[in-house]
């Protein structure tokens, strides 16, 4: 793994030797950020972890705009009002650029390699365009890790209802049915892990896929799930962060998630075939109510997205949705405003559908992701009208209820599962 | 000293003996080669047939979304009776040139000669087409999902533009192997392609300049107003 460092750092991880805590926070071009959120890390470690040795290593990729400065003149912020009693060893700081396939994923492993080259025994990441980060998160993600045996910790946020509609639409659901435990936020962005799982991490050959993008928050939960490690989830608050991701489009972030959780449902087959049930993850950390901001959605736009999609990719959506999804799909979507509606149902069956076909290639991957698009903003349409004068208990109720039909529709994955792959063996051997 | 009756009767009912006993059999061999290369033609065609469908082939090509395109051509009924009567067409080629080398004449052998040295160039123009079928479809696919993604109106006239594109650029270059007169081709593809280059460029600039100036705004700024703010992951 130390080919992932540049002779700088080695130099430094040398300097450093080993470390209890390590605190990654992956940056591209986040200077205006990511100073409070090192000061936020910097406070927590010296307050809740003085005795520990810890290291804060910013995985940078390139930034244009001074971030890795800001990192490393950001004050610590641990003064006299803050802490109760000084730290016994004060934070490292590295600032490294990372090697490989530009993107979070690439990050997060050069911060995988760090922890595991200092022998940390835990580790966290953290993302840099947070604004709503406190020292009490670096607590509620390492703590479970270091002192209670939990291998990964998932953050557990307050979202506006209209935030995170891929979470909640898909991965939350999907992870939930197939893996069967109830992560929240499966791809939040903010974790704490142990050093064991690090080291697995790193033994996996997917760092030239999507994984090393935006693919990487969902491929981390899943295998920590589905390898039987130790998964528990830490309550966080309110996650308020920069209005948009740098240099994120949604085809391409769509792309690169799903795309990451259909090619994990092909790894880990025989996981997700065997169970039908789920049970709760164990959620650290006191949870209180918090406001969030408040946020814009254009759902006019997006109804036209879903209907153009409809009409232009007909022919696409015809090689791998069954005739009868097809025509509930085209029945429902030319609906406009109000009644505008795809059914859970529905939308369950087309994401089966496509997931059966990603595995199977019945189409060309990349088409298949980038022609769901439409399909998930009509979906996110008809979810946003339909909450619209819900507050957040029913929200949550309501995404319940989506969880309940995913599960309940788990039979029809398996039989077209088995359906296609009967197809495939019977065209091979002829 | 021989009769006028021999000579004008006798001598060429000879000569026609004689010339008909060296065509006759080569004619009988030609037409049993026709006769039994048909059947093998048609054999041919029925077994390829037979054995396509097996495989599943035309749902394999209906994957590709070539069906619907075979079939609309009003010729063939599916992909797999299009594979059987290539097939079927390969072996009467076959058979013509057997049949041609069968008659062993300076025009025929001379014919055969000049197609056998042709057919590198065939081959080479058939994978041009078929790699130009293969490029245009993936290529005009991917500019459809682009375009619907990014809600261009017209997004099915982009793509079938740029299938029709890389379709005439495969043409020309086969048509270009073939030694068959390309430039007028050539030369129509690279006048409409300047065309509508121009033409794009006129609208864009006329139709939609505050767009354009828009566009160019934000790209040199970097930043780009956002309507809508919450996040998707």
């Amino acid at each position: 793994m130390d080919e992932l460092f540049p002779t700088e750092l080695k130099d430094r991880l040398e300097q450093i030797r080993d470390a209890d805590i390590v605190v990654g926070i992956p940056s591209y071009n986040n200077a205006r950020t990511i100073g409070h959120v090192v000061r936020a890390v910097s406070v927590g470690l010296a307050k809740y972890f003085p005795t520990q040795r810890s290291v804060i290593v910013n995985s940078d990729g390139g930034s244009k705009d001074k971030t890795q400065d800001v990192v490393m003149q950001a004050e610590s912020g641990a003064d006299d009002l803050l802490l109760v009693s000084h730290p016994v060893h004060n934070s490292y700081r590295i600032s490294t650029p990372y090697h490989g396939v530009p993107g979070k994923g690439s990050a997060f492993r050069t911060i995988f390699a760090v922890a595991q080259h200092l022998k940390a025994k835990a580790c966290v990441v953290v993302d840099s365009d947070l604004r709503s980060i406190t020292p009490g998160w670096i607590e509620l993600l390492a703590r479970p890790v270091l002192e209670h045996g939990y291998d990964y910790i998932a953050p557990y946020y307050l979202r506006h209802k209209y935030d995170g509609t891929i979470t909640n639409g898909i991965i939350y659901p999907m992870t939930r049915t197939l893996y069967g435990k109830s992560v929240r936020q499966p791809i939040g962005g903010e974790f704490g892990f142990s050093g064991s799982l690090a080291a697995r991490y790193l033994e996996k050959d997917v760092w030239d896929t999507d994984v090393a993008r935006f693919g990487i928050d969902i491929w981390m939960t899943v295998t920590a799930i589905a390898e039987g490690f130790r998964v528990g989830q830490a309550y966080l608050g309110a996650k308020i962060h920069d209005a948009k991701d740098p240099g994120a489009d949604l085809t391409s972030m769509f792309r690169q998630v799903v795309g990451s959780f259909f090619r994990l449902m092909e790894s880990y087959e025989d996981i997700w075939r065997r169970g039908n049930s789920y049970e709760q993850v164990p959620l650290f950390g006191f949870p209180f109510e918090v406001g969030v901001e408040p946020l814009t959605v254009n759902t006019d736009r997006m109804i036209h997205a879903a209907q153009q999609g409809v009409a232009d990719l007909r022919e696409i959506y015809s090689l791998f949705l069954s005739p009868q999804t097809l025509t509930d799909l085209t029945s429902y979507v030319h609906r406009n405003g109000q009644g505008f509606h795809i059914p859970d149902k529905l939308w369950v069956r087309m994401i089966y559908e496509a997931a059966t076909a990603f595995r199977y290639r019945t189409i060309d991957r990349d088409h298949l992701l980038q022609s769901l698009v439409p399909l998930y903003l009509g979906r996110t349409a008809s979810f946003v009208l339909e909450v619209t004068d819900s507050n957040a208990t029913q929200v949550e109720e309501r995404i319940e209820q989506l969880g309940q039909v995913f599960e309940a529709e788990k039979p029809y994955l398996t039989q077209r599962w088995d359906a296609v792959r009967k197809e495939n063996l019977h065209a091979q051997s002829v | 000293m021989r009769s006028l009756f021999d000579r004008m009767l006798i001598d060429p009912f000879n000569r026609i003996a004689d010339q008909s006993a060296h065509v006759v059999p080569i004619l009988i061999m030609v037409l049993v080669t026709l006769i039994i290369g048909g059947f093998l033609a048609f054999v041919a065609r029925w077994l390829t047939f037979r054995l396509l469908q097996l495989a599943r082939f035309d749902r394999l090509v209906q994957r590709t979304g070539f069906s619907s395109m075979i079939e609309r051509t009003g010729v063939f009924r599916s992909p797999s009776d299009l594979g059987a009567r290539f097939v079927q067409g390969l072996v009467w080629l076959f058979t013509i040139l057997f049949a041609l080398n069968a008659a062993d004449t300076p025009a025929s052998a001379g014919l055969v000669m000049r197609f056998v040295d042709y057919i590198p160039n065939i081959i080479a123009a058939g994978l041009v087409l078929l790699l130009g079928v293969v490029v245009s479809r993936v290529i005009s696919r991917s500019a459809l999902l682009a375009a619907v993604n990014a809600q261009w109106p017209g997004a099915r006239l982009i793509a079938g533009g740029v299938r029709v594109l890389v379709m005439t650029l495969a043409v020309v270059i086969a048509l270009e192997q073939l030694h068959i007169g390309s430039l007028p081709l050539l030369v129509a593809f690279a006048i409409v392609f300047a065309g509508i280059v121009f033409a794009l460029a006129i609208a864009f600039g006329l139709g939609a300049r505050d767009m354009a100036r828009q566009w160019l705004e934000a790209k040199v700024r970097g930043s780009v107003a956002e309507e809508e703010v919450f996040r998707h992951l």
